[in-house]
C-alpha cells in the first residue's frame, strides 16, 4: 500500500508543545495506568446463556427481532425470516461459513428454485456489487463479536464482505454465533486491539450495528428506517 | 455558515428566543425527555461517578500529550495510504480541502453532521467552489434545505422547528406533497438523499474519536448516514478538531459509552462505524482516497491554560439538555453554533470577547451542567473564570456595575460601613416602601422590581435583635 | 457544642426571622449559640459577577471573624459552599490558604449541621400545613446537602410534604443574574412557580434567603396564595 502524506505537521504540533510549556513529545508516551475501570464490571462472569438472555432483552428496547435456533435448524430458520421480510432479492457476502453452516442447499438451490433472486459479493463485478445491494430487500451478514449490554452486532469488512451490504437494502439479518457473544462493547475494543497487534492489521471498515436505522431529528419522534435498513434481526445458533 | 450565527445582538436575539413559543415548547420537552433518557441510561449502570472520573482521566492524559497522540496518529493514518494535513486556520483548513475538490474536479458532496466544518464555514466555501454540498443528517438536511436556517442544539440541530414547519418547507423546496407525519417526511428525504450518496464525489466527515495506535477514526450515528457518506463516494475527507482523539480502542470504547448515554441516552447508537485508511488494495466500497484535515483554529490557545478542561467535551449536550438557561432561550440566542453552557464557555475562546462577552453571564452558575458533563468539565467554573477575565483583564464590565461593586468591596470588608449601611437601609428605602415590601425600587433594584417584589430592610436587623437578647438574658 | 452563626447578610438586613429561628432552633437542639458582630457579606455577590479582587477583602475579613469557632453555621446553602469554596479561591497563598481551609471544614449549611453533626433528624417541631420544598442549586449540587432537609421536613408532626415537580431546576436567581438577565430570570421563576402551584402546597419552603426571596417576591407580584417560609422558621414551629 502507498504511504499517504503528512503536511504542516512540525509547525503544528510545536505550537502544541509550545502552549504545554515543555519540550515536543515524539517519543513513546505510556498509557498511564487508569484509576478508573468501570467498564470491566459490567456483565461480569456472566455466562454465555446469561449473555443470552440479556441480549433477547435489549433487542425489544432496539427494535430488532431475535430467533434463537440452532445449526440444524439454521436453514430452515433463516428461510423462515426471510420470507417473513417479502423475500428476496437476497445480498450476502462471499463466505465459507454459509457452506460449512450448511447454507449451500438454500441459497443455490431452494431459493433459486422459489425465484429468490441472491446475490453473493464479488469482488470482480466491481460495482455491480453495490448495484445489486442498493436493489436487495435482505441483507444477509455474520456478526464476529456480538454485545450482549447493547444489542450490538460487530462486522469486518474486507475485500468478499463489502460494508455497504449492511446499509443498503431494506432489511439487515446478522447471523449471531452464539459463541461471538461478550459481556460489552468493552471486550470487542480488546479484541480489536489485540488483532491489530498480532497480525499488525486492522479491518478498514470495524461496524458496531445495533439494530435498524433510525432518527429522532422531527420533534425528537423516532423515525425507524432513515439511510440504512428498515429492518433488523438477529438469527442466534445455539450450538455455534 | 460559521461559529458566528445572525447578526443580532444578544439582548435582541434573547428577545426573539423568549417570545418563539412553539421553540420554548419543543426545548422544554426536548429537555425533559433527553434528560430523563440520559438520567436513566446513567443511573442503570450503578457506578456512573466512575465512569466520568474515568472519561476525565482519559481526557486529561490525552491533553496533556496532545502533540504525542496526534503524531502518532498521523503516522498510522499515511501508513495506511491515507493523507493527513494539519491545518492551524480555518484557512488553510478550507484552502487544502478546496485543492482536493479541485484536484478531483467533484461536482457534488455529501456530507454528515460535523459540528468542526460548520466552525470553519466549510460549505461555503465548497458552494463557492461550484459544488452541490448536501448535508444527509436528517436535521442538518431540514435546516439545509430551509436556506442554512443555523442549527440549534448540537445533537438535536432542527430542535427548533415542528413538523408543520418542516412539511412546508419540503412542498416549497423539494415539492412535497405528503403529510406532516415525521415517517412521511424522512421516507421523502431517504429517497431524496440515497441518489445523492450513490452519485456524490466526495464525502466528508466529521471525527467522534480518532484512535492514535492504529490510525483509526470513529463516528456515531442512529441513522447510518455517516455509513453511506464513507462508504460510496471515491473520495473521503475527514474533519476533526485536534483534540478528539483518544491513544486506543479501549479508550475509544470508553468514551462512545459516555457519548451515547449522555447525547442521547441509549447503550450504543445505532450505527458505530470505525474506519481506518481508504478501501484496502481489493476493496470493492469505500473510498479510493482518504484525507484527514486535523484542525486547531484557536484550539491550541485554549491548551496549557486556564480553560484547558473545556477541550475534554465530547460534545454529547448533556449540558444543554439540563441547562435552566437553555431552556427559555434557546439555542440561537447564543448567536454560536455552540450553544448551552459549552457554548458559553467555547464561543468566548473561539470566536473572542467582544462577540460573546454576554454568554458568560447567562448562566445562574447553578451547576446543573457540571454535574451531568460525562467528562467532568467544572463548566460553571469556567463561566465563572470568563466572568473574572472580562472584568479583571479585559476591563469590559459596564461602569456603574464597577462602581457598585467597589462599593460593594468597600462595604463588605468593612463591618464599620457595613453596620453603617444595613443600619440606615430601612430609612434610606423608606420612600420606596409600602407595608413591608418595595415594588418600585431604585437603581438596580428597578430590574428586580420589574418583576418581582422586593422586602423592605427590617427596622431590627438580626444583629439588633440578637444583642438586645443577650443584654436581656445577661440582667 | 459551641456553634457560631454566620447568618449572611440578607437574613441580617431582610429576614431576620430566619436568623431568629435558627438560633431558637439550634439552642433547643443543646447549642450554645455565638454571633461575632464583625461578620459581613461572604462576598459572594462580587465573586461571582467576576470581581474576584474586590471580594477578597470581604473575604479576609470572613475567615478573621470565624478562626476561633468551634463550628459555623449558616441558615444558607449558598453561603455556606462560599465558605467551602475560599480554599480554591486562595489557593496558592501561603497565608490565607490555610486559614480558608480550616474555615471550610468547620461551616455547615444549618439542615446539614442538624442532621450530619447533631444526628437529629426529628427537631420535635409541629407546623400544621401543606408544604413543598424548593432545592436550592448551590446547597444541593455545590455542597452537597440532597437529603437533610426532606428529613427534617418529613418529621415535623402536622405537616403534609408534596415534592416539588421540576426542583432540580434553578429559580432563576443566580445573584446578579435576576438583574442582569433580568428577562431570563422571569421566565425561570415563573416556571418555578407554576411548579409550587401544581403541587396545591399552602406554603413553599427553602433553605436560602435569596432563592426564596426571588420565588415569594414573584408569588407576591403575581398574587398567588402561596406562603414563603424558610426551613428554620417550620424547623422552629412548635
Amino acid at each position: 500500500m502507498m504511504t499517504g502524506t503528512i503536511q504542516n505537521r512540525d509547525k503544528f504540533l510545536n505550537q502544541l508543545a509550545n502552549r504545554l510549556d515543555r519540550p515536543r513529545k515524539s517519543t513513546s508516551v505510556e498509557r498511564p495506568k487508569w484509576k478508573f475501570q468501570p467498564q470491566l464490571e459490567v456483565l461480569k462472569g456472566a455466562s454465555q446463556d446469561e449473555l443470552l438472555a440479556v441480549l433477547k432483552e435489549q433487542c425489544k428496547v432496539i427494535h430488532t427481532s431475535i430467533t434463537v435456533t440452532d445449526s440444524k435448524n439454521l436453514s430452515s430458520t433463516i428461510n423462515e425470516v426471510v420470507s417473513n421480510y417479502g423475500g428476496g432479492p437476497v445480498v450476502t457476502w462471499k463466505d465459507e461459513r454459509f457452506s460449512k453452516w450448511g447454507l449451500d442447499s438454500l441459497f443455490k438451490q431452494e431459493w433459486p428454485d422459489q425465484k429468490i433472486d441472491l446475490f453473493e459479493w464479488d469482488l470482480s463485478k466491481g460495482e455491480e456489487n453495490i448495484t445489486k445491494a442498493e436493489k436487495a430487500n435482505v441483507a444477509i451478514t455474520i456478526s464476529e463479536i456480538t454485545l450482549a449490554e447493547s444489542g450490538t452486532v460487530v462486522l469486518f469488512s474486507d475485500q468478499n464482505k463489502g460494508r455497504t451490504v449492511s446499509f443498503l437494502p431494506a432489511t439487515f439479518i446478522a447471523l449471531v454465533p452464539k459463541s461471538t457473544l461478550v459481556p460489552r462493547m468493552t471486550q470487542a475494543a480488546q479484541k480489536m486491539r489485540e488483532i491489530h497487534q498480532t497480525t499488525g492489521h486492522v479491518a478498514s471498515c470495524i461496524n458496531f450495528i445495533t439494530g435498524p436505522s433510525n432518527s429522532a431529528d422531527i420533534e425528537l419522534n423516532l423515525v425507524v428506517g432513515v439511510h440504512g435498513p428498515v429492518k433488523a434481526s438477529y438469527i442466534v445458533i445455539n450450538d455455534l | 455558515m460559521a461559529m458566528k450565527i445572525g447578526a443580532d445582538q444578544f439582548k435582541e436575539r434573547v428577545d426573539k428566543g423568549i417570545h418563539d413559543s412553539f421553540m420554548r415548547g419543543a426545548v422544554a420537552g426536548a429537555q425533559d425527555g433527553m434528560s430523563t433518557k440520559r438520567r436513566n441510561a446513567t443511573e442503570e449502570l450503578g457506578n456512573w461517578e466512575d465512569w466520568r472520573s474515568h472519561g476525565e482521566e482519559i481526557r486529561q492524559h490525552v491533553l496533556e500529550n496532545l502533540d504525542y497522540y496526534l503524531e502518532q496518529l498521523s503516522e498510522n493514518v499515511a501508513k495506511r495510504g491515507g493523507h493527513v494535513f494539519f491545518a492551524q486556520t480555518k484557512e488553510e483548513a478550507n484552502e487544502y480541502i478546496r485543492g482536493v475538490v479541485q484536484k478531483k474536479n467533484a461536482k457534488k458532496i455529501v456530507k454528515s453532521k460535523s459540528m468542526v466544518t460548520e466552525e470553519i464555514s466549510l460549505n461555503t466555501v465548497l458552494e463557492q467552489e461550484g459544488c452541490e454540498v448536501i448535508e444527509t443528517d436528517l436535521g442538518e438536511f431540514i435546516l439545509q434545505i430551509d436556506d442554512h436556517d443555523p442549527p440549534s442544539h448540537i445533537v438535536v440541530p432542527a430542535l427548533h422547528k415542528n413538523k408543520e414547519q418542516i412539511r412546508d418547507v419540503f412542498a416549497e423546496k423539494l415539492g412535497y406533497e405528503k403529510t406532516s407525519k415525521p415517517e412521511e417526511l424522512a421516507w421523502h428525504a431517504r429517497e431524496m438523499l440515497r441518489k445523492e450518496y450513490l452519485s456524490a464525489d466526495i464525502g466528508i466527515t466529521g471525527c467522534n474519536f480518532a484512535v492514535a495506535e492504529t490510525g483509526s477514526f470513529s463516528l456515531v450515528t442512529n441513522e447510518g448516514n455517516a455509513d453511506l457518506v464513507t462508504a460510496l463516494p471515491k473520495t473521503q475527507i475527514t474533519v476533526m478538531g485536534m483534540e478528539r482523539l483518544v491513544p486506543t480502542f479501549e479508550e475509544m470504547e470508553v468514551l462512545v459509552s459516555l457519548l451515547t448515554r449522555s447525547a442521547v441516552g441509549q447503550k450504543l447508537t445505532s450505527y458505530i462505524t470505525v474506519l481506518t485508511g481508504p478501501r484496502e488494495e481489493l476493496d470493492v466500497d469505500g473510498p479510493e482516497e482518504f484525507h484527514l484535515v486535523i484542525i486547531d483554529n484557536g484550539r491550541s490557545n485554549i491548551l496549557g491554560g486556564e480553560f484547558q478542561s473545556v477541550l475534554q467535551c465530547i460534545r454529547c449536550a448533556a449540558c444543554i439538555n439540563v441547562c435552566p438557561v437553555y431552556r427559555h432561550v434557546g439555542g440561537h440566542s447564543y448567536g454560536s453554533i455552540y450553544s448551552g453552557p459549552i457554548g458559553a464557555v467555547l464561543s468566548p475562546l473561539l470566536g473572542g470577547y467582544d462577540e460573546y462577552k454576554e454568554l458568560p453571564y447567562a448562566s445562574t452558575l447553578c451547576g446543573a451542567c457540571t454535574e451531568v458533563c460525562p467528562v467532568k468539565i467544572p463548566l460553571h467554573n469556567l463561566l465563572h473564570k470568563h466572568r473574572e477575565i472580562i472584568v479583571e483583564k479585559e476591563g469590559k464590565a459596564p461602569i456603574s456595575e464597577k462602581l457598585a461593586m467597589k462599593a460593594f468591596g468597600l462595604g463588605a470588608a468593612s463591618p464599620t460601613l457595613y453596620k453603617i449601611g444595613s443600619k440606615i437601609a430601612p430609612a434610606a428605602m423608606n420612600p420606596f416602601t409600602v407595608g413591608d415590601k418595595i415594588s418600585k425600587g431604585p437603581g438596580p433594584l428597578k430590574a428586580w422590581t420589574d418583576i418581582r417584589e422586593f422586602p423592605a430592610p427590617n427596622k431590627e436587623r438580626f444583629r439588633d435583635w440578637f444583642k438586645n437578647r443577650e443584654k436581656g438574658d445577661k440582667k | 457544642m459551641k456553634v457560631t452563626l454566620f447568618s449572611t447578610c440578607l437574613v441580617d438586613m431582610f429576614q431576620s426571622n430566619v436568623g431568629k429561628s435558627s438560633v431558637e432552633l439550634l439552642e433547643r437542639l443543646g447549642c450554645e449559640i455565638e454571633f461575632p458582630e464583625s461578620q459581613v457579606c461572604c462576598g459572594q455577590p462580587a465573586y461571582n459577577s467576576g470581581y474576584v479582587k474586590d471580594s477578597k477583602e470581604a473575604m479576609k475579613r470572613m475567615i478573621n471573624t470565624f478562626s476561633d469557632a468551634e463550628y459555623v453555621v449558616s441558615p444558607s446553602g449558598s453561603c455556606a459552599y462560599m465558605f467551602r469554596e475560599y480554599p480554591h479561591i486562595f489557593k496558592g497563598d501561603p497565608i490565607w490558604e490555610p486559614k480558608a481551609k480550616q474555615l471550610a471544614e468547620k461551616t455547615f449549611e444549618l439542615t446539614q449541621f442538624i442532621v450530619d453533626v447533631l444526628k437529629v433528624e426529628d427537631v420535635g417541631a409541629r407546623f400544621e400545613g401543606s408544604v413543598t420544598y424548593h432545592t436550592s442549586c448551590h446547597m444541593t449540587r455545590l455542597l452537597g446537602v440532597k437529603e437533610a432537609p426532606t428529613i427534617l421536613l418529613k418529621n415535623v408532626k402536622g405537616l403534609t410534604f408534596t415534592e416539588l415537580p421540576g426542583k432540580e431546576q434553578c429559580c432563576g436567581f443566580g445573584g446578579t443574574f435576576s438583574v442582569k438577565m433580568a428577562q431570563i430570570s422571569e421566565q425561570m421563576v415563573d416556571e418555578k412557580v407554576l411548579h409550587v402551584e401544581e403541587t396545591e402546597a399552602e406554603y413553599l419552603i427553602g433553605a436560602d434567603a435569596a432563592c426564596l426571596m426571588n420565588i415569594g417576591g414573584r408569588i407576591e407580584r403575581r398574587g398567588k396564595p402561596i406562603k414563603v417560609m424558610h426551613i428554620a422558621e417550620v424547623l422552629n414551629s412548635l
